[in-house]
């Protein structure tokens, strides 16, 4: 357990990020270590979260504690485990330097920040359960803190991505040659402006590789936490490990949306 | 196998950009390959083997089909265009930005089977696919782009091929898709290699939803 406080500090402190280990291309950290720290840290929120079933009036009951103990971390790290392989795809299309254990030991650092800074929050939440019994309210915060820690772990993920592909300062294009400039001439100033073009392409890459594994884990987890659903649990209804097995996030959100425009 | 994929993606050895002789079986089977895996998860959307067995046949039959429609067209403007020089690298790049496109579409098979699982419906279904073969194609374009980096520096009328190329082939990649249909198969109709009004136009079509014609 202190190891495990010890490592989580670490992380938050940024002890795996030395600059020449991501130049090289190198997480300096154990992949089972991170998943642990995950799992830990998801459990803590998870019960937190729970502790709104354990106490709703009507259905009280501590099922739901140990079902977000469990489904808090399940949904962070079961989304990396289907998205990873087209992550992977990405990065290595943009010719990442990191090749694949380091990339997998890279998103889970994200996951294992955003799970360490969501436990982080645990009290916070456990204190509004305790103090309110306004499911909308607790389903608002549960969203701002999901919100806040995922925002940070994708910081440190993006400023990870920009000291893997760090190339040096670009400057302005260079000039073509100047007219009746002689073969030679010509010749070398294209290839600096081709060069200088190549740089720029390549500035560019972390930004892509950030984009796409935005869109694809977002896009597999929203779905993931739709059948994972329910994490709180409406007051008025028994307690269900799963919901039914039916549609898709987007679909649900836009239906809602739809009843919410059209007022039905 | 893998070692092999990750060759193509990265552009590497016999992937490279450049002018030596294209490894056209290699990157055959990768389309092959991982086309068919792409084709096979998609099909699977009802459990229906049979569908999963067609459409795992036409995603690389779609990938390599439009790559070769639109190859004459391409080969005539470089040649006009007095490119021909550079024609090798040029369709070097074409071919190893179709084997990005078929092995992005099977990294996305764990994302295909997972939504499947999870319930979605087939709007929910066909809607996802089209976004992934969206995103897989860029990838392709991303890659194509790479190889095109040196011959544009080299002569700036390589840009007019390439976009050419764009158009064309997206033009005939959503007819040949629509021709090609079913992908994921509908629940209601039974699995089919075409439909039994496959060969439509998809652009009329459109029309004709859009303005009610």
């Amino acid at each position: 357990m202190a190891q495990l406080l010890t490592a989580a500090d670490g992380l938050l402190r940024g002890r795996w990020r030395a600059k020449e280990e991501l130049g090289a291309g190198r997480i300096s950290t154990s992949a089972s270590l991170l998943a642990a720290i995950g799992m830990a840290a998801g459990a803590i929120y998870g019960c937190s979260m729970g502790l709104y079933g354990l106490l709703r009036p009507g259905h009280a009951t501590w099922k739901q504690v140990l079902a977000d103990a469990a489904k808090v971390p399940l949904l962070f790290l079961l989304t990396l485990v289907v998205a990873f392989p087209s992550l992977y795809a990405f990065s290595a299309l943009a010719n990442s330097k990191l090749r694949f254990g380091d990339t997998l030991k890279l998103l889970l650092v994200a996951v294992a920040v955003n799970l360490v800074l969501l436990a982080s929050f645990a009290p916070v939440t456990a204190f509004f359960t305790v103090s309110t019994n306004s499911y909308p309210f607790m389903v608002l915060l549960n969203c701002v803190f999901f919100g806040l820690s995922g925002a940070i772990g994708l910081g440190i993920l993006r400023r990870a991505l920009r000291e893997v592909f760090a190339s040096d300062s670009l400057g302005r294009c260079p000039d073509p040659a100047p007219a009746g400039a002689d073969v030679e001439t010509v010749r070398r100033a294209e290839a600096a402006r081709a060069e200088w073009a190549r740089a720029r392409s390549e500035g560019n890459r972390p930004r892509r590789i950030f984009a796409a594994w935005f869109a694809i884990y977002g896009l597999v987890g929203s779905q993931m936490g739709w059948i994972l659903r329910p994490f709180i649990g409406s007051p008025g209804l028994e307690f269900q490990l799963f919901r039914q097995r039916e549609g898709s996030f987007f679909e649900g959100f836009f239906r809602a949306l739809g009843q919410f425009l059209l007022g039905q | 196998m893998s070692a092999t994929l990750e060759h193509v993606l990265r552009g590497e050895r016999e992937f490279a950009p450049g002018t030596g002789a294209i490894p056209l079986a290699r990157l055959g089977l990768t389309l092959a390959l991982c086309g068919g895996a792409h084709g096979l998860a998609l099909g699977f959307f009802a459990l229906r083997g049979e569908q999963a067995f067609y459409s795992g046949l036409k995603v690389p039959l779609l990938l390599a089909l439009s790559t070769a429609l639109c190859c004459p067209s391409f080969y005539a403007l470089n040649a006009v265009l007095g490119l021909r020089q550079d024609f090798s690298a040029a369709l070097r790049g074409v071919l190893c930005a179709q084997a990005v496109v078929a092995v992005v579409l099977a990294s996305f098979v764990p994302v295909v089977v997972f939504f499947q699982a999870s319930g979605v419906s087939y709007r929910g279904a066909v809607l996802l696919d089209g976004m992934l073969f969206l995103a897989a194609s860029l990838a392709g374009q991303w890659t194509l782009a790479r190889h095109y980096r040196p011959l544009v520096a080299r002569n700036r009328r390589h840009l007019v091929p390439r976009t050419a190329w764009l158009v064309l082939y997206w033009f005939v990649t959503i007819q040949l898709a629509w021709v090609l249909r079913p992908f994921v198969g509908a629940p209601g109709l039974s699995p089919s290699f075409l439909r039994p009004n496959a060969w439509s136009n998809a652009y009329v079509v459109l029309a004709r939803t859009v303005f009610g014609a």
